[in-house]
Protein backbone atom coordinates (compact mmCIF):
# COMPACT_ATOMS: atom_id res chain seq x y z
CA UNK A 1 0.00 0.00 0.00
CA UNK A 2 1.56 2.91 -1.28
CA UNK A 3 2.40 6.16 1.53
CA UNK A 4 -1.05 8.05 2.63
CA UNK A 5 -1.06 11.28 3.41
CA UNK A 6 -1.36 13.57 6.32
CA UNK A 7 -3.03 16.91 6.56
CA UNK A 8 -1.08 19.82 8.22
CA UNK A 9 -3.68 19.52 11.20
CA UNK A 10 -2.56 15.69 11.89
CA UNK A 11 -0.94 16.41 15.02
CA UNK A 12 -3.85 18.41 16.39
CA UNK A 13 -6.30 15.38 15.54
CA UNK A 14 -3.56 12.73 17.25
CA UNK A 15 -3.60 15.34 20.33
CA UNK A 16 -7.72 15.07 20.09
CA UNK A 17 -7.50 11.50 20.66
CA UNK A 18 -9.28 11.74 17.33
CA UNK A 19 -10.11 7.84 16.05
CA UNK A 20 -7.73 7.63 12.87
CA UNK A 21 -8.85 5.99 9.48
CA UNK A 22 -6.95 5.60 6.13
CA UNK A 23 -9.82 7.37 3.59
CA UNK A 24 -9.04 8.35 -0.46
CA UNK A 25 -5.40 8.22 0.21
CA UNK A 26 -5.32 9.86 3.10
CA UNK A 27 -5.25 9.46 6.91
CA UNK A 28 -8.08 11.48 8.61
CA UNK A 29 -10.02 11.70 11.67
CA UNK A 30 -13.13 9.40 11.84
CA UNK A 31 -14.70 11.09 15.09
CA UNK A 32 -13.19 12.44 18.00
CA UNK A 33 -15.67 12.08 21.02
CA UNK A 34 -18.99 10.77 19.25
CA UNK A 35 -20.58 10.66 16.11
CA UNK A 36 -23.84 11.35 17.84
CA UNK A 37 -22.72 14.67 19.19
CA UNK A 38 -20.71 15.93 16.70
CA UNK A 39 -23.56 15.74 14.71
CA UNK A 40 -25.87 17.36 16.88
CA UNK A 41 -22.83 20.43 17.31
CA UNK A 42 -23.43 21.01 13.55
CA UNK A 43 -27.36 21.12 13.28
CA UNK A 44 -27.70 22.75 16.99
CA UNK A 45 -24.40 24.95 17.29
CA UNK A 46 -21.27 24.94 15.27
CA UNK A 47 -18.62 22.21 14.40
CA UNK A 48 -15.16 22.58 12.03
CA UNK A 49 -14.08 19.72 10.24
CA UNK A 50 -10.41 19.47 8.82
CA UNK A 51 -11.32 18.93 4.56
CA UNK A 52 -7.27 19.70 3.53
CA UNK A 53 -7.46 16.57 2.07
CA UNK A 54 -9.44 18.08 -0.90
CA UNK A 55 -8.25 19.47 -3.98
CA UNK A 56 -7.61 23.26 -5.21
CA UNK A 57 -7.47 24.04 -8.82
CA UNK A 58 -6.84 27.67 -9.89
CA UNK A 59 -8.00 29.15 -13.59
CA UNK A 60 -6.89 32.41 -14.17
CA UNK A 61 -6.50 34.48 -17.02
CA UNK A 62 -8.81 36.27 -19.36
CA UNK A 63 -10.41 33.23 -20.38
CA UNK A 64 -10.66 31.89 -17.45
CA UNK A 65 -14.38 31.35 -16.97
CA UNK A 66 -15.01 30.64 -20.39
CA UNK A 67 -12.83 27.73 -20.62
CA UNK A 68 -14.94 26.84 -17.22
CA UNK A 69 -18.25 27.31 -18.49
CA UNK A 70 -16.97 24.93 -21.15
CA UNK A 71 -15.89 21.97 -19.03
CA UNK A 72 -18.98 21.78 -17.16
CA UNK A 73 -22.74 21.41 -17.90
CA UNK A 74 -23.64 23.60 -15.29
CA UNK A 75 -23.80 27.31 -15.79
CA UNK A 76 -20.56 29.61 -14.82
CA UNK A 77 -20.53 32.26 -17.31
CA UNK A 78 -23.73 33.98 -16.33
CA UNK A 79 -22.87 33.77 -12.50
CA UNK A 80 -21.74 36.96 -10.95
CA UNK A 81 -18.43 37.17 -9.78
CA UNK A 82 -17.91 35.93 -5.84
CA UNK A 83 -20.68 33.03 -6.55
CA UNK A 84 -19.87 29.54 -5.95
CA UNK A 85 -21.65 26.91 -8.27
CA UNK A 86 -21.83 23.21 -8.14
CA UNK A 87 -21.08 21.45 -10.67
CA UNK A 88 -20.54 18.12 -12.00
CA UNK A 89 -17.41 17.26 -14.60
CA UNK A 90 -18.43 15.86 -17.62
CA UNK A 91 -16.36 13.44 -19.77
CA UNK A 92 -17.34 13.77 -23.57
CA UNK A 93 -19.81 10.42 -23.47
CA UNK A 94 -21.69 12.28 -20.55
CA UNK A 95 -20.00 10.03 -17.56
CA UNK A 96 -19.25 11.89 -14.47
CA UNK A 97 -15.63 12.10 -13.63
CA UNK A 98 -16.16 14.30 -10.35
CA UNK A 99 -18.70 16.67 -8.94
CA UNK A 100 -16.89 19.70 -7.41
CA UNK A 101 -17.66 23.27 -6.81
CA UNK A 102 -16.41 26.29 -8.79
CA UNK A 103 -15.75 29.81 -6.94
CA UNK A 104 -15.25 32.86 -9.28
CA UNK A 105 -12.95 35.18 -6.98
CA UNK A 106 -12.74 37.76 -9.35
CA UNK A 107 -12.48 38.47 -12.87
CA UNK A 108 -9.93 36.46 -14.33
CA UNK A 109 -9.87 34.22 -10.97
CA UNK A 110 -11.38 30.86 -10.65
CA UNK A 111 -10.96 28.15 -7.74
CA UNK A 112 -12.37 24.75 -8.42
CA UNK A 113 -12.28 22.81 -5.15
CA UNK A 114 -12.45 18.54 -6.02
CA UNK A 115 -12.86 14.84 -4.33
CA UNK A 116 -9.54 13.96 -2.25
CA UNK A 117 -9.76 10.78 -4.44
CA UNK A 118 -10.44 12.13 -7.82
CA UNK A 119 -7.61 14.99 -7.98
CA UNK A 120 -5.27 13.35 -10.27
CA UNK A 121 -7.80 12.22 -12.50
CA UNK A 122 -9.69 15.69 -12.64
CA UNK A 123 -6.36 17.38 -13.10
CA UNK A 124 -4.98 15.81 -15.94
CA UNK A 125 -8.72 15.84 -17.30
CA UNK A 126 -9.42 19.65 -16.96
CA UNK A 127 -5.14 19.81 -18.59
CA UNK A 128 -6.07 18.32 -21.87
CA UNK A 129 -9.48 19.65 -22.13
CA UNK A 130 -7.71 23.43 -21.55
CA UNK A 131 -5.70 23.84 -24.44
CA UNK A 132 -6.37 26.13 -27.12
CA UNK A 133 -7.62 28.53 -23.87
CA UNK A 134 -6.09 31.81 -22.59
CA UNK A 135 -5.84 30.50 -19.22
CA UNK A 136 -3.63 28.99 -17.07
CA UNK A 137 -4.58 25.68 -14.49
CA UNK A 138 -2.76 25.55 -11.70
CA UNK A 139 -2.95 22.13 -8.87
CA UNK A 140 -2.34 24.14 -5.64
CA UNK A 141 -3.64 20.63 -3.73
CA UNK A 142 -0.88 21.31 -1.47
CA UNK A 143 -0.63 24.37 -0.78
CA UNK A 144 -3.89 24.79 0.71
CA UNK A 145 -5.57 23.65 4.01
CA UNK A 146 -9.29 23.43 4.40
CA UNK A 147 -11.88 23.94 7.15
CA UNK A 148 -15.25 23.53 7.20
CA UNK A 149 -16.72 25.24 10.06
CA UNK A 150 -20.16 24.20 9.78
CA UNK A 151 -23.56 25.31 12.03
CA UNK A 152 -26.35 27.95 12.82
CA UNK A 153 -23.34 29.46 14.85
CA UNK A 154 -21.22 29.39 12.13
CA UNK A 155 -21.55 32.53 10.99
CA UNK A 156 -21.43 34.67 14.66
CA UNK A 157 -18.61 32.36 15.20
CA UNK A 158 -16.58 33.12 12.48
CA UNK A 159 -16.71 37.23 13.07
CA UNK A 160 -14.29 36.97 15.83
CA UNK A 161 -11.53 35.96 14.00
CA UNK A 162 -11.35 37.09 10.41
CA UNK A 163 -11.07 41.05 9.52
CA UNK A 164 -13.94 41.58 7.47
CA UNK A 165 -16.79 39.36 6.00
CA UNK A 166 -19.71 40.98 4.38
CA UNK A 167 -22.78 38.83 5.31
CA UNK A 168 -22.57 36.98 1.95
CA UNK A 169 -25.41 34.99 0.52
CA UNK A 170 -24.87 31.02 0.42
CA UNK A 171 -23.07 30.10 -2.38
CA UNK A 172 -20.75 32.77 -2.00
CA UNK A 173 -17.15 33.57 -1.38
CA UNK A 174 -15.25 36.79 0.01
CA UNK A 175 -11.14 36.81 0.13
CA UNK A 176 -10.36 38.12 3.80
CA UNK A 177 -7.69 37.88 6.02
CA UNK A 178 -7.16 35.66 9.54
CA UNK A 179 -4.17 37.45 11.37
CA UNK A 180 -2.81 38.42 8.53
CA UNK A 181 -2.95 35.65 6.46
CA UNK A 182 -5.19 35.66 2.62
CA UNK A 183 -7.86 33.49 3.13
CA UNK A 184 -10.53 31.88 1.24
CA UNK A 185 -14.10 32.23 2.92
CA UNK A 186 -16.86 30.74 0.94
CA UNK A 187 -20.75 30.17 2.08
CA UNK A 188 -20.38 26.60 1.66
CA UNK A 189 -20.66 22.91 2.60
CA UNK A 190 -21.59 19.24 2.97
CA UNK A 191 -23.68 19.18 6.06
CA UNK A 192 -26.98 21.31 4.57
CA UNK A 193 -26.55 23.84 7.34
CA UNK A 194 -25.23 27.56 7.24
CA UNK A 195 -21.57 27.69 7.63
CA UNK A 196 -18.49 28.42 5.69
CA UNK A 197 -15.51 26.53 3.88
CA UNK A 198 -12.24 28.88 4.54
CA UNK A 199 -9.12 27.78 2.19
CA UNK A 200 -5.18 29.28 3.15
CA UNK A 201 -2.07 28.74 4.03
CA UNK A 202 -1.56 25.12 6.21
CA UNK A 203 -0.11 27.94 9.02
CA UNK A 204 -3.13 30.08 8.93
CA UNK A 205 -5.21 27.17 8.90
CA UNK A 206 -3.42 25.31 11.54
CA UNK A 207 -4.05 28.61 13.34
CA UNK A 208 -7.59 28.83 13.01
CA UNK A 209 -8.40 25.77 14.28
CA UNK A 210 -6.85 26.45 17.49
CA UNK A 211 -8.69 29.63 17.86
CA UNK A 212 -11.57 27.90 16.88
CA UNK A 213 -11.57 25.16 19.44
CA UNK A 214 -10.70 27.87 22.04
CA UNK A 215 -14.20 29.45 21.37
CA UNK A 216 -15.51 25.95 22.04
CA UNK A 217 -16.58 24.91 18.67
CA UNK A 218 -16.82 21.27 17.81
CA UNK A 219 -14.11 19.16 16.19
CA UNK A 220 -16.59 17.21 13.78
CA UNK A 221 -14.83 13.95 12.12
CA UNK A 222 -15.62 12.22 8.45
CA UNK A 223 -18.04 9.75 10.10
CA UNK A 224 -20.14 12.78 11.13
CA UNK A 225 -19.58 14.46 8.42
CA UNK A 226 -21.32 11.66 6.15
CA UNK A 227 -23.77 11.33 8.48
CA UNK A 228 -24.61 14.94 8.33
CA UNK A 229 -24.82 15.04 4.60
CA UNK A 230 -26.53 11.66 4.34
CA UNK A 231 -29.36 13.50 6.28
CA UNK A 232 -29.73 16.01 4.07
CA UNK A 233 -29.46 13.77 0.78
CA UNK A 234 -26.35 15.16 -0.73
CA UNK A 235 -24.55 12.65 -2.91
CA UNK A 236 -20.97 11.27 -2.70
CA UNK A 237 -18.71 10.64 -5.09
CA UNK A 238 -18.12 7.04 -5.53
CA UNK A 239 -21.53 6.06 -3.71
CA UNK A 240 -24.28 8.43 -5.56
CA UNK A 241 -21.48 9.60 -8.33
CA UNK A 242 -19.48 7.39 -10.22
CA UNK A 243 -17.56 6.95 -13.61
CA UNK A 244 -20.35 4.75 -15.26
CA UNK A 245 -23.28 7.21 -14.27
CA UNK A 246 -24.26 10.38 -16.07
CA UNK A 247 -25.31 13.51 -14.25
CA UNK A 248 -29.22 12.39 -14.62
CA UNK A 249 -28.84 9.02 -12.80
CA UNK A 250 -27.86 10.63 -9.75
CA UNK A 251 -30.72 12.96 -9.73
CA UNK A 252 -28.64 15.79 -10.60
CA UNK A 253 -30.23 16.63 -13.95
CA UNK A 254 -30.73 20.23 -12.42
CA UNK A 255 -27.50 20.55 -12.83
CA UNK A 256 -26.91 20.10 -16.51
CA UNK A 257 -27.98 23.21 -18.48
CA UNK A 258 -28.98 21.79 -22.08
CA UNK A 259 -29.39 25.28 -23.17
CA UNK A 260 -25.73 26.18 -22.85
CA UNK A 261 -23.99 26.58 -26.65
CA UNK A 262 -21.49 24.18 -25.67
CA UNK A 263 -19.69 22.28 -22.69
CA UNK A 264 -18.38 18.70 -22.79
CA UNK A 265 -21.12 16.42 -22.60
CA UNK A 266 -23.37 18.31 -24.14
CA UNK A 267 -24.36 16.10 -27.26
CA UNK A 268 -24.40 12.67 -25.12
CA UNK A 269 -26.22 13.86 -22.39
CA UNK A 270 -28.99 15.63 -24.88
CA UNK A 271 -29.41 12.33 -27.01
CA UNK A 272 -28.83 10.42 -24.08
CA UNK A 273 -30.83 7.27 -23.54
CA UNK A 274 -33.68 6.95 -20.43
CA UNK A 275 -31.58 6.40 -17.18
CA UNK A 276 -30.10 3.78 -16.15
CA UNK A 277 -31.08 4.22 -12.50
CA UNK A 278 -33.57 6.14 -10.18
CA UNK A 279 -31.83 7.50 -7.24
CA UNK A 280 -34.17 7.23 -4.41
CA UNK A 281 -34.62 7.77 -0.38
CA UNK A 282 -35.89 5.19 2.06
CA UNK A 283 -36.43 5.79 5.65
CA UNK A 284 -37.27 2.21 7.81
CA UNK A 285 -38.80 1.75 10.84
CA UNK A 286 -36.68 -0.99 11.71
CA UNK A 287 -33.38 -1.84 11.07
CA UNK A 288 -30.29 0.16 9.41
CA UNK A 289 -29.47 0.30 6.12
CA UNK A 290 -25.94 0.16 4.42
CA UNK A 291 -24.09 0.56 1.49
CA UNK A 292 -24.82 -2.54 -0.92
CA UNK A 293 -27.58 -3.98 0.94
CA UNK A 294 -30.19 -4.94 -1.84
CA UNK A 295 -33.45 -2.71 -2.28
CA UNK A 296 -36.65 -5.45 -2.88
CA UNK A 297 -40.01 -4.55 -4.37
CA UNK A 298 -43.14 -6.03 -2.23
CA UNK A 299 -42.71 -9.28 -4.01
CA UNK A 300 -39.34 -9.43 -2.88
CA UNK A 301 -37.62 -9.03 -5.80
CA UNK A 302 -34.46 -7.43 -6.11
CA UNK A 303 -34.60 -3.99 -7.66
CA UNK A 304 -31.76 -1.78 -7.22
CA UNK A 305 -28.91 -1.65 -4.37
CA UNK A 306 -28.03 1.15 -1.19
CA UNK A 307 -25.90 3.30 -2.80
CA UNK A 308 -25.63 5.09 1.06
CA UNK A 309 -26.58 4.12 4.04
CA UNK A 310 -26.86 4.93 7.93
CA UNK A 311 -28.63 5.86 11.31
CA UNK A 312 -30.21 9.23 11.11
CA UNK A 313 -28.70 10.90 14.13
CA UNK A 314 -31.55 13.57 14.23
CA UNK A 315 -34.55 11.36 13.36
CA UNK A 316 -33.22 7.83 15.00
CA UNK A 317 -34.07 5.78 11.93
CA UNK A 318 -32.28 4.04 9.49
CA UNK A 319 -31.76 5.98 5.99
CA UNK A 320 -30.52 5.85 2.84
CA UNK A 321 -29.55 6.99 -0.82
CA UNK A 322 -30.54 3.93 -3.32
CA UNK A 323 -29.77 3.45 -7.22
CA UNK A 324 -32.99 1.60 -8.42
CA UNK A 325 -33.00 -0.48 -12.02
CA UNK A 326 -35.27 2.28 -13.79
CA UNK A 327 -37.25 0.13 -15.67
CA UNK A 328 -38.17 -1.98 -11.87
CA UNK A 329 -39.29 1.58 -10.16
CA UNK A 330 -42.20 -0.30 -8.12
CA UNK A 331 -45.19 1.70 -9.19
CA UNK A 332 -47.20 0.71 -5.58
CA UNK A 333 -43.79 2.54 -3.75
CA UNK A 334 -43.48 -0.08 -1.94
CA UNK A 335 -39.91 -0.52 -0.92
CA UNK A 336 -38.12 -3.39 1.16
CA UNK A 337 -34.34 -3.36 2.66
CA UNK A 338 -32.64 -7.05 2.31
CA UNK A 339 -30.65 -6.66 5.82
CA UNK A 340 -29.04 -9.79 6.80
CA UNK A 341 -31.53 -11.97 4.56
CA UNK A 342 -34.19 -10.51 6.70
CA UNK A 343 -36.99 -7.97 4.88
CA UNK A 344 -37.24 -4.66 6.50
CA UNK A 345 -39.92 -2.32 5.31
CA UNK A 346 -38.72 1.49 4.03
CA UNK A 347 -40.58 4.42 2.66
CA UNK A 348 -40.06 6.30 -0.27
CA UNK A 349 -39.54 9.90 0.93
CA UNK A 350 -39.73 13.08 -2.28
CA UNK A 351 -37.87 15.55 -0.28
CA UNK A 352 -34.69 14.87 2.00
CA UNK A 353 -34.70 13.46 5.30
CA UNK A 354 -33.42 16.42 7.40
CA UNK A 355 -33.70 20.02 6.31
CA UNK A 356 -30.53 22.19 7.08
CA UNK A 357 -30.79 25.37 7.94
CA UNK A 358 -28.91 27.03 5.52
CA UNK A 359 -30.27 30.46 3.74
CA UNK B 1 -6.53 3.10 25.51
CA UNK B 2 -7.97 2.98 29.07
CA UNK B 3 -10.25 0.08 29.55
CA UNK B 4 -12.08 -1.65 32.33
CA UNK B 5 -12.08 -5.12 32.56
CA UNK B 6 -13.26 -6.94 36.29
CA UNK B 7 -11.64 -9.88 37.08
CA UNK B 8 -14.79 -11.48 38.16
CA UNK B 9 -15.53 -11.83 34.28
CA UNK B 10 -13.89 -14.51 31.21
CA UNK B 11 -13.50 -13.31 27.58
CA UNK B 12 -13.23 -13.85 23.81
CA UNK B 13 -10.84 -12.78 21.25
CA UNK B 14 -13.76 -10.95 20.04
CA UNK B 15 -13.81 -8.89 22.60
CA UNK B 16 -16.81 -10.20 24.99
CA UNK B 17 -17.23 -11.01 28.23
CA UNK B 18 -19.03 -13.30 30.11
CA UNK B 19 -19.99 -14.04 33.49
CA UNK B 20 -20.31 -18.10 34.16
CA UNK B 21 -23.08 -19.11 37.16
CA UNK B 22 -22.72 -22.98 37.10
CA UNK B 23 -23.84 -23.92 33.45
CA UNK B 24 -25.09 -20.66 32.73
CA UNK B 25 -23.42 -18.24 30.77
CA UNK B 26 -24.31 -14.31 30.53
CA UNK B 27 -22.92 -12.79 27.42
CA UNK B 28 -21.84 -9.16 26.86
CA UNK B 29 -19.12 -7.29 24.53
CA UNK B 30 -16.24 -5.53 26.52
CA UNK B 31 -15.95 -2.23 27.27
CA UNK B 32 -12.71 -2.19 24.88
CA UNK B 33 -15.46 -3.00 22.32
CA UNK B 34 -18.03 -0.67 22.93
CA UNK B 35 -15.41 2.22 22.80
CA UNK B 36 -13.91 0.96 19.75
CA UNK B 37 -17.94 0.73 18.08
CA UNK B 38 -18.78 4.53 19.47
CA UNK B 39 -22.55 5.13 19.74
CA UNK B 40 -24.33 1.74 19.26
CA UNK B 41 -27.82 2.11 17.97
CA UNK B 42 -28.73 -1.23 17.28
CA UNK B 43 -28.69 -4.74 18.40
CA UNK B 44 -29.70 -7.93 16.65
CA UNK B 45 -29.91 -11.25 19.22
CA UNK B 46 -31.42 -14.47 18.65
CA UNK B 47 -34.76 -15.60 20.34
CA UNK B 48 -34.95 -17.81 23.30
CA UNK B 49 -34.70 -21.71 22.29
CA UNK B 50 -32.06 -20.50 19.47
CA UNK B 51 -29.20 -22.98 19.40
CA UNK B 52 -25.64 -21.73 19.38
CA UNK B 53 -22.25 -23.19 18.07
CA UNK B 54 -18.86 -21.86 20.10
CA UNK B 55 -16.91 -19.25 17.69
CA UNK B 56 -19.65 -18.67 14.79
CA UNK B 57 -22.39 -15.00 14.28
CA UNK B 58 -25.28 -15.11 16.72
CA UNK B 59 -26.01 -11.41 16.20
CA UNK B 60 -25.03 -8.10 15.46
CA UNK B 61 -24.21 -4.49 17.06
CA UNK B 62 -24.28 -1.82 15.06
CA UNK B 63 -23.40 1.73 15.92
CA UNK B 64 -24.05 4.78 13.35
CA UNK B 65 -21.16 4.33 11.31
CA UNK B 66 -20.68 0.38 11.36
CA UNK B 67 -21.84 -3.18 11.50
CA UNK B 68 -20.02 -6.16 13.58
CA UNK B 69 -20.87 -9.58 14.00
CA UNK B 70 -21.21 -11.23 17.61
CA UNK B 71 -19.48 -14.19 17.61
CA UNK B 72 -21.01 -17.30 20.24
CA UNK B 73 -18.40 -17.57 23.20
CA UNK B 74 -19.63 -21.08 24.01
CA UNK B 75 -22.54 -23.76 22.30
CA UNK B 76 -25.34 -23.92 23.98
CA UNK B 77 -28.75 -22.86 23.86
CA UNK B 78 -30.21 -19.19 24.36
CA UNK B 79 -32.38 -18.78 27.89
CA UNK B 80 -33.16 -15.24 28.05
CA UNK B 81 -31.67 -12.15 26.04
CA UNK B 82 -32.32 -8.64 27.32
CA UNK B 83 -34.87 -7.05 25.80
CA UNK B 84 -34.29 -3.92 27.58
CA UNK B 85 -30.79 -3.46 26.23
CA UNK B 86 -32.10 -4.54 22.77
CA UNK B 87 -34.53 -1.82 23.02
CA UNK B 88 -32.00 0.94 24.10
CA UNK B 89 -28.53 -0.45 22.46
CA UNK B 90 -26.62 2.64 23.57
CA UNK B 91 -26.89 1.56 27.80
CA UNK B 92 -24.05 -0.70 26.31
CA UNK B 93 -21.86 2.45 25.85
CA UNK B 94 -23.16 3.39 28.83
CA UNK B 95 -22.48 0.34 30.99
CA UNK B 96 -21.14 -1.85 29.01
CA UNK B 97 -20.80 -5.05 31.76
CA UNK B 98 -23.95 -4.32 33.21
CA UNK B 99 -25.65 -4.67 29.59
CA UNK B 100 -25.25 -8.83 29.18
CA UNK B 101 -27.02 -9.48 25.89
CA UNK B 102 -28.11 -12.81 26.28
CA UNK B 103 -27.72 -15.88 28.76
CA UNK B 104 -26.81 -18.89 27.56
CA UNK B 105 -27.27 -22.66 28.92
CA UNK B 106 -23.99 -24.36 28.18
CA UNK B 107 -24.51 -27.94 26.64
CA UNK B 108 -20.24 -28.69 27.78
CA UNK B 109 -18.96 -26.97 30.55
CA UNK B 110 -15.55 -28.14 29.27
CA UNK B 111 -15.95 -25.59 26.82
CA UNK B 112 -15.64 -22.64 29.66
CA UNK B 113 -11.70 -23.36 29.67
CA UNK B 114 -11.46 -22.28 26.18
CA UNK B 115 -12.42 -18.50 27.76
CA UNK B 116 -9.51 -15.65 28.73
CA UNK B 117 -8.98 -14.51 31.94
CA UNK B 118 -9.16 -10.72 32.99
CA UNK B 119 -5.45 -10.90 33.17
CA UNK B 120 -5.22 -12.92 29.58
CA UNK B 121 -8.02 -10.34 27.71
CA UNK B 122 -5.45 -7.29 28.99
CA UNK B 123 -2.47 -8.87 27.70
CA UNK B 124 -4.79 -9.59 24.47
CA UNK B 125 -6.18 -6.03 24.11
CA UNK B 126 -2.47 -4.45 24.54
CA UNK B 127 -0.57 -6.71 21.70
CA UNK B 128 -3.19 -7.27 19.62
CA UNK B 129 -4.38 -3.64 19.32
Amino acid sequence: MSQLFRTHLYQEHVKLNAKIVPFAGWEMPVQYTSVKDEVLAVRQNAGVFDVSHMGEFFVEGPEAETFVDYLLPNDIINAPTGKAVYSPLCRDNGTVVDDLIVYKLAPGRVLICVNASNIDKDFSWIQQKQKGFNCTLTNKSQDYSLLALQGPKAWETIQNFVTELPDIEYYSVFESSFEKHPVIIARTGYTGEDGFEIFGSHEAILGLWQNLLKHGVTPCGLAARDVLRLEVCYPLYGHELNDELNPFDAGLGWTVKAAKTKFIGKEALAARKPNKYKLVKLILEKGIPREGYPVLNGSGQPIGIISSGTMSVILNKGIALALIDVDKVPMDDVFMVDIRQKHYAAQLLKKPFVTGGHK
Amino acid sequence: MATNIPANLKYTKEHEWTLIDGDTVSVGITDFAQSALGDIVFLEVPEVGSELKAGTTFGVVESIKSVSDLYAPISGEVIAKNSEVEGSPEKINQDAYGSWLIKVKVKNTGDLQNLMTAEQYQEFCNTSH
